[in-house]
Parts: C-alpha cells; structure tokens; sequence
C-alpha cells in the first residue's frame, strides 16, 4: 500500500511540525498547541437538516490534517462553510490569528486560505499555464489602470510563468503548458487545481478529495507532494475517502458524522476509535 | 439584373456609418459576453443614452457638441453601473433579462409623449452637428465623390467614416491591450468559472462591474456616431433587434476574438444589404412570375435580415467559431 511506496519525509518533519501535535490527547474539540484555524459553534441548516454542527475544532498549523466521515456528514459544508462559499447559521472562527466576519471567500483567499473544489473548476478555455498564472497573488497587471502597460507588469509576469512552469512541472503537468485546460483529462485536472491553488501562495490550503479519479501513480505523487508541503510549513486540510491515503500522509484525523465532529486524533488511533467505526458501518450489537 | 449596382450598395453599407455603429455596439458586448461571460441582451441601451446624451444636450440645452458627446458616454456609465449594482451578483440569465427589460424601459420612457418636451418624444429630436462637420478635410460640393465605380461616398460620408473607422481601430486596440493583460485573463476566467476565481482571491464583483462599464461606455460610443450621424436620434432606431444584430456581429466575425466583431460589422452588412439589393433587381425581372415578385416587392428589407438569421444558424452549424475564432475552444463547451 501506499506506505511502502512512498517515503514520508518522516525524521525531519518529526523534529518540527509533527511533535507537538503528538502530545495532543485524542479527543473531539481538543485544544492544540499552534492553532491557525479556531473555530466555535459553527452550525448550517438545510431546512430541517443541521448539516453542520460543530461546538469547537482547532486545526493545528503545519499539519496535514484530513476531514473524514461518512457520505452525507457535512465535510464539504463545513469546508464551504470555512472558506466563505456558504453562509453559517451561527457561529465565529478565527484564521491566522485574526476573528473571521462575514467571510467572502475572495477575501479568505487573499489572507491566504485557499481552496480547491470536489468537482473541479479548471477554466477550460484558458491554457493550462494561464490557469496557474491565474492563482498568482497580487499582480499588478490585474489593475485595470496598469493592464494596458504591458511594461508595468511584465517583470513581475515572467517571474510568475518561471513560479509556475515549476509547478507544472512538479505535476507532471510541464508538457501540457500551452494546451487549453479543458483538453485535461479528469485527473490532470485535480493536479492542475492543486498547482492553480499553490500559486496563490496559501498559508492554508483545503483540497475537497484532491485524490478522487486521479490514477494511482499520479496520486502517490500528489500525496508526496502534500507531505512534502506539510513539511515546508503549509498548513493542509483535505477531504478523503480512500482509507489508505488518510492513513498514509495524515499527521491528524477529524472524523465528522452527521455534522458533529465525534472523534479526533492521530490517523491510527482514530481509525480504531469505536465510535468511528460505528459512523461508518452501522451501530454496533451489544455483545456483537 | 445590374451586379455592379448591387455590389456597390453592399459595400457602401459595408464600410458606411451603419457598420461603424454595429462595429462598436459589437465590440462592447465582445467585452461583456465573449471575454467575461456577462449576458448582456440590453446593449441597445447603452447606443440609445449615448445617442441621446448627445442630441438632447445639444438640441434641448443648447449645450455644444462636444459637452453632448460626454454627456451621452457619462450617462453610459450611470447605465452600467445601475444595471450592475444590484444584477451582478445574481445569475447569468437574471442578467440577460433585466438587461432586456431596463434598454426596452428607457426607449418607452424617452419615446413617450410625456417626453416630448425633454427628448422629443416620439416625435424624435433633431440637432445641428455642424461643429463636427466644420472639422471636415474632404472638399464637399455636390460633384465631390470618394471611391471607385459604384462604391462611392460623399465628402460628409467620408469625415463620418473616417473619424468612425479610426475610432473602431482605437477601441479595439485598447480591448486588444487590457484583455491580453493579467486582467483580461481574470475576467475569462470569471466567464469559465466565477467560484474558481473567487477562490483564487479575485474581486469578481468589481471585475465584472469593470467589464460592464467598458462594454457599455463602447456601446455608447456607437451611439454617439449615430447621432452625429443622423443628426438627431428617434426612439425606433433603438429597439432589442439592435442588440441582436450585434450578436450576430459578434457571433459571426468570432467571439472572444479581437477583431471578431469588426470583421462582423462589416460582413454583416454586406451581406445584408447585398440580399436586400439583389432582391429588389430580382422583382424587376420580367421572367419572375407575379405572384413571387408581388411577395417579394416591397419586403425585400425584412427578407434580407431573415436570411443573415438563416447565414447565422448555418454559421452555427458549420462553423462555430465564427470567421476568426478557434473550432477547439468551441468545442470545449460541449464537455
């Protein structure tokens, strides 16, 4: 499984990010040492359905923390909750320090808490690497008042294409640079997301299901690339399914179900947790 | 049946004024709809206020020219962002239908008869554009001709095309230079995908607002050559099929190109009135039976739009892209 093929980056990151998350007791809502995201009686209602209910949850900085539970728990409300897609019912949170009121998500993405999106959004009639070029963050020539001056903008614009063309690369994504993205296939689109939303410089970056339709060898390179970001400081949240993946780059695991978050912790604990276990597979019998 | 006739009527109309107003009314929703994906069905309204601004300024408050000619693309502006404000932020076919709604609004509104005394009206207004004939380098007597056999204009003709086609040159090279910039690829990717450019940190509100206004103020400018044009403005020459040739215009030359709408413009016209001239030859024939050419006589205008329609639906057919644009990229909205 994907342990064998791919080298976690394990005694260097062991020394630093990792460490004090260690220390952390297991237990939904707990307190971490390093919080860039806080977050308080966050709730969302769907008519009679509470999507999201979520008393209190810190997401610690530097991690890979992975957002699991069932079909249907809310992790993609939550996520569009966070990130300003949607608005909450109640609640406040904080990012990076700073209180998080009536986010729009334009502005969340200037503060650096970039997302990216289940069904992706790659723009299909911009080249591939126009849509990287895109995630850059404050380009001059996005001024109307500078955008006819080519001159104004074209240093800042080649230092851009060099940023991106290394990511493209990094995403195997290099010989595609000039195709138009919507010739991509669903996979090369997940990666192209990935490196649209690494451009925009993020202090945070939550990737609904960055791994869904992805084939399997590209996914082990985009969960290399993951722990490796991890590993440079980056603060990552993603939505997964796939067991193995959450088992293979996450340093810390929130399990939601039916909106609430009902177990937290380090990937092997809380995958033996029995409340989790029953989330997923049906209450158990008594004595079963 | 005279070609040579034909022929030079379609290329008057080709390169005339008309085409010039088409050009520039297509190059704003060029801006609108194939750069940033807003569905503008209401750019007539942007051509009636700068048309409009312009005569009622000068014909109602004795204002000169030049004053009119700013007070037609400022109330382009006040058009833009009025529509804006509380549009743009609502879904793309909410858009299209008050845009429709607001353009059919205002030329009821200006061609009321409770208008009569501000805008003339139904009645229309009239002006003196002399301020901008005096400026006119083309010697015009009434045996000054400019051109070859019967592709010909006068020398008024000629100082309105001239300034009109130098204008549709500028506008363009400006569309030309702000869309190949970091900006203009923030407004195509609004027109792929607004949430992705969100969260991405892009204002997409401000951008479309932005977009809005350029589009408009262009259109505006259209308006204003019309009135120098016609001295004057009348409320029927601003009904929605304006906005509909545009995209034809538009469609056929190739959206999302730069010179798409130009090449449009002009094939627009061709076209349309190379139909229209060839039908009024045709029920001169004396070969035509009675009964065809009695349908025809006297319809041949309408006939004539009818089968740029029909150019059109073939065009779709066959060619997607229009003349200039690019077959993959229209194939990438079938996915």
């Amino acid at each position: 499984m994907p342990d064998d093929v791919m080298p976690r980056p394990e005694s260097a990151s062991a020394d630093t990010a990792i460490e004090p998350i260690l220390t952390v007791p297991p237990v939904a809502g707990v307190p971490k040492p390093h919080p860039i995201l806080v977050v308080d009686e966050l709730t969302r209602s769907f008519g009679g359905l509470r999507a999201v209910d979520v008393d209190h949850l810190e997401v610690e900085r530097g991690v890979v923390t992975a957002l699991i539970g069932p079909n249907g728990a809310g992790k993609t409300t939550l996520f569009n909750l966070l990130t300003g897609f949607d608005r909450a019912d109640t609640g406040r949170w904080s990012f990076d320090g700073q209180p998080v009121s009536s986010p729009s998500p334009d502005q969340l993405a200037r503060k650096g808490m970039i997302r990216t999106f289940q069904l992706t959004k790659s723009l299909a009639k911009l080249t591939v690497l126009d849509n990287v070029l895109l995630g850059a963050p404050s380009q001059v020539g996005e001024r109307l008042s500078a955008a006819p001056f080519r001159s104004r903008w074209q240093n800042q614009e080649e230092a851009n294409i060099e940023l991106a063309e290394e990511l493209l690369d990094r995403f195997n994504l290099a010989h595609m640079r000039d195709e138009l993205a919507g010739t991509l296939s669903g996979g090369q689109r997940k990666l192209l997301e990935v490196a649209r939303a690494l451009m925009a410089d993020p202090v945070m970056i939550m990737l609904d299901e960055p791994m869904a339709g992805v084939n399997p060898a590209l996914a082990q390179s985009l969960m290399h690339h993951i722990t490796q970001l991890a590993f440079e400081g980056l603060t990552v949240v993603f939505i997964e399914h796939a067991m193995d993946v959450v088992t293979g780059i996450s340093d810390w695991v929130v399990v939601l179900a039916q909106g609430r978050i009902i177990a937290e912790g380090p990937p092997w604990k809380v995958i033996h947790d029995d409340e989790v276990i029953d989330a997923y597979l049906g209450r158990r019998r008594a004595g079963g | 049946m005279d070609f040579d006739i034909i022929f030079g009527n379609a290329a008057r109309a080709a390169f005339g004024p008309e085409a010039v107003i088409l050009a520039l009314a297509a190059i704003g929703l060029n801006v609108h709809f194939g750069f940033t994906g807003l569905l503008n069905f209401g750019q007539v309204g942007f051509l009636l206020l700068g048309a409009y601004g312009t005569s009622v300024s000068v014909a109602t408050f004795g204002w000169s020219l030049w004053v009119g000619i700013l007070v037609g693309l400022v109330l382009s502006v006040a058009l833009a962002v009025a529509l804006g404000f509380p549009t743009l932020r609502l879904h793309a076919v909410m858009f299209a239908i008050v845009t429709i709604a607001a353009a059919e609004i205002i030329r009821i509104l200006i061609g009321s008869t409770d208008a009569i005394g501000l805008t003339g009206g139904p009645l229309s207004v009239s002006f003196d554009a002399g301020a901008f004939y005096d400026l006119n380098p083309y010697p015009d007597g009434p045996h000054d001709r400019y051109g070859v056999g019967t592709f010909e204009f006068t020398g008024q003709q000629m100082w309105v095309i001239t300034v009109g086609w130098v204008l549709v040159a500028l506008v363009s090279l400006v569309v030309f230079l702000i869309v190949r910039s970091p900006w203009g690829r923030v407004l195509k990717s609004i027109r792929e995908d607004e949430d992705a450019a969100r969260s991405l940190g892009k204002n997409v509100f401000s951008y479309k607002m932005q977009a809005l206004i350029i589009g408009g103020v262009i259109g505006g400018m259209g308006g204003v050559v019309d009135a120098i044009k016609t001295s004057g403005a009348d409320p029927n020459g601003f009904r929605p099929q304006v906005t509909f040739f545009a995209y034809t215009a538009l469609l056929l030359g190739g959206a999302a190109t730069y010179l798409g709408p130009v090449l449009g413009a002009i094939l627009f016209w061709f076209l349309r009135e190379w139909i229209e001239s060839f039908l009024r030859q045709l029920t001169a024939e004396a070969w035509l039976p009675d009964a065809v050419a009695d349908f025809l006589s006297g319809s041949e205008g309408v006939i004539s739009v009818a089968m740029v329609g029909l150019t059109l639906v073939l065009l779709m057919l066959f060619r997607p892209q229009g003349i200039t644009g690019n077959r993959i990229e229209m194939q990438l909205d079938a996915r």
